[in-house]
């Protein structure tokens, strides 16, 4: 037995509750089902945990976390545990004055999700207008001092917009743009046609990033994450499963990346069962792929397993049926074939299914 | 890098220098990522607050590490705050 690693970073989704309905949701499918959040009292015990263990960071997330009536007590615990704290949120339901009041609370930053740079691509994938609102509150982040990151996923349906996307964040003041190719899991993954953008139309956005992330370095930092299906590399999921990265949802369940609960036969304990230590050093879900005895081949005797793991265990199971097989992404894996016909397979005529209560409903029964 | 001895570098807002407990070691921290730093570089993370030049600076640290060499320390301080200046760390 290995020593067990320590954990840098927590992404705590505080709620599932959201008034968005973004095409591209990472929050589980079945996100109907979830009952009964934790308490103020319990984050604030998970918070506290969490720095004994090691952590840094701590990305408040959700849903929308600004929903939580107690997240300027929450940002006030988090920094009182010298957490470098950070806000994900869609900003829709913020002000001036809660602004003021998370700044005061101590919060290090915000990360805040625009969808477009075009009102009507924006509003058709977040389901709800909400454009204009969303920048507006950027330039209120700003005015009140706070460093900002936009974040954008990138699909289909945006793409093209990447320049204005550039020249949309250099006239915020924005601090980082991270341009978030969409990353097929959840929501995503029921509308992968529809997202899925044209080879022709990546490659030119991944051009025009390169350029700007060397035009504007020092000014405005620009992330580019990939498009695994179309750039072919596996991405090195979590920087390897239970090694650096937890995160906590809503009812408590501590998960090495939030999508893991794709993968059956995983049981993620809850914080309400048991301490964040010990969950993370003994449960059998942290362990089930930590360092790479569960490895099979071609990853087993690959050199670039120690770069990127394997790729994702969540990817593995959806599109090979086993968690420990290699990431089909990858050129190597026997079942590479299914990406290759996936990546053409871009429909622009696919219909939308929006995140809400009603298509949860629908796509949990099935 | 060509060294403006006047210029008075200032940590970006969104970078906070956090001590690690657990590996007893300064970090800068920022979104999605942290440098670990030596004890050096804390030093002058530390004093990147608008308000000393990198002379001052040079000078606050020879006298911290008395007798350094103060073009080897000038050297390490324009080093590591290009490094810094690249990663969009300074304001
Ligand atoms: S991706 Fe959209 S719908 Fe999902 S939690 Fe974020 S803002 Fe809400
Ligand atoms: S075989 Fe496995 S370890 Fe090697 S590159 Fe492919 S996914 Fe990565």
């Amino acid at each position: 037995m290995t020593t067990t690693p320590r954990p840098y970073t927590l992404v705590a989704e505080l709620t599932y509750r959201c008034p968005l309905r973004c095409v591209y949701c990472s929050n589980p499918v079945d996100f109907h089902r979830s009952r009964s959040e934790l308490s103020t009292g319990e984050w604030r015990r998970v918070f506290s945990q969490a720095a004994e263990l090691g952590v840094m960071q701590l990305h408040l997330s959700g849903g929308e976390p600004v929903l939580r009536e107690d997240l300027v007590e929450l940002i006030q615990h988090a920094r009182a545990n010298d957490l470098y704290t950070n806000l994900i949120t869609g900003g829709t339901l913020l002000d001036e004055d809660k602004l003021r009041r998370f700044r005061d609370a101590g919060l290090d930053h915000i990360q805040l999700s625009i969808q477009g740079a075009a009102r009507e691509s924006a509003e058709t994938i977040a389901g709800v207008g909400s454009h204009q609102k969303k920048l507006d509150v950027a330039q209120l982040i700003r005015k009140i001092g706070f460093p900002l990151t936009l974040n954008v996923v990138i699909h289909r349906l945006n793409i093209v917009e990447v320049p204005e996307l550039i020249t949309l964040a250099l006239e915020l003041g924005a601090d980082r743009l991270e341009l978030a190719n969409t990353q097929f899991y959840a929501w995503a993954a029921e509308n992968r046609r529809a997202l899925m953008p044209t080879r022709e139309d990546y490659d030119r956005a991944e051009e025009i990033a390169r350029a700007a992330i060397a035009k504007y370095r020092g000014t405005l930092e620009i992330p580019f994450v990939h498009n695994d299906y179309l750039s072919g590399e596996p991405k090195p999921c979590m920087g390897g499963w239970g090694r650096s990265y937890m995160c906590i949802n809503p009812t408590g369940a501590v998960m090495p990346c939030h999508a893991a609960a794709v993968i059956p036969g995983l049981v993620f304990e809850s914080i309400r069962d048991n301490s964040l230590e010990k969950i993370w050093r003994d449960s059998p879900a942290m362990n089930a792929f930590r360092g790479d005895d569960w490895m099979m081949e071609p990853c087993r005797s690959c050199e670039r397993k120690t770069i990127d793991f394997g790729g994702c265990r969540c990817q593995a199971f959806m599109l090979a049926g086993n968690a420990a097989e290699a990431d089909p992404i990858c050129r190597l894996s026997p079942h590479h074939g299914i990406v290759e016909s996936m990546r053409k397979d871009s429909a622009a005529d696919d219909p939308l299914i929006y995140r809400d209560a009603k298509s949860s409903r629908a796509l949990s029964r099935s | 890098m060509n060294a403006d001895h006047t210029w008075r570098p200032r940590l970006a807002s969104r970078a906070r220098l956090k001590f690690d407990p657990i590996a007893q070691q300064e970090m800068l921290l920022f979104p999605e990522a942290a440098l670990a730093l030596n004890e050096t570089g804390a030093a002058i993370v530390r004093l990147c607050d608008g308000a000393h030049s990198i002379d001052e600076i040079v000078d606050q640290l020879s006298k911290k590490y008395d007798n350094a060499d103060r073009d080897a320390l000038m050297r390490e301080v324009m080093d590591f705050l290009a490094t810094i200046r690249a990663r969009g760390l300074l304001q």
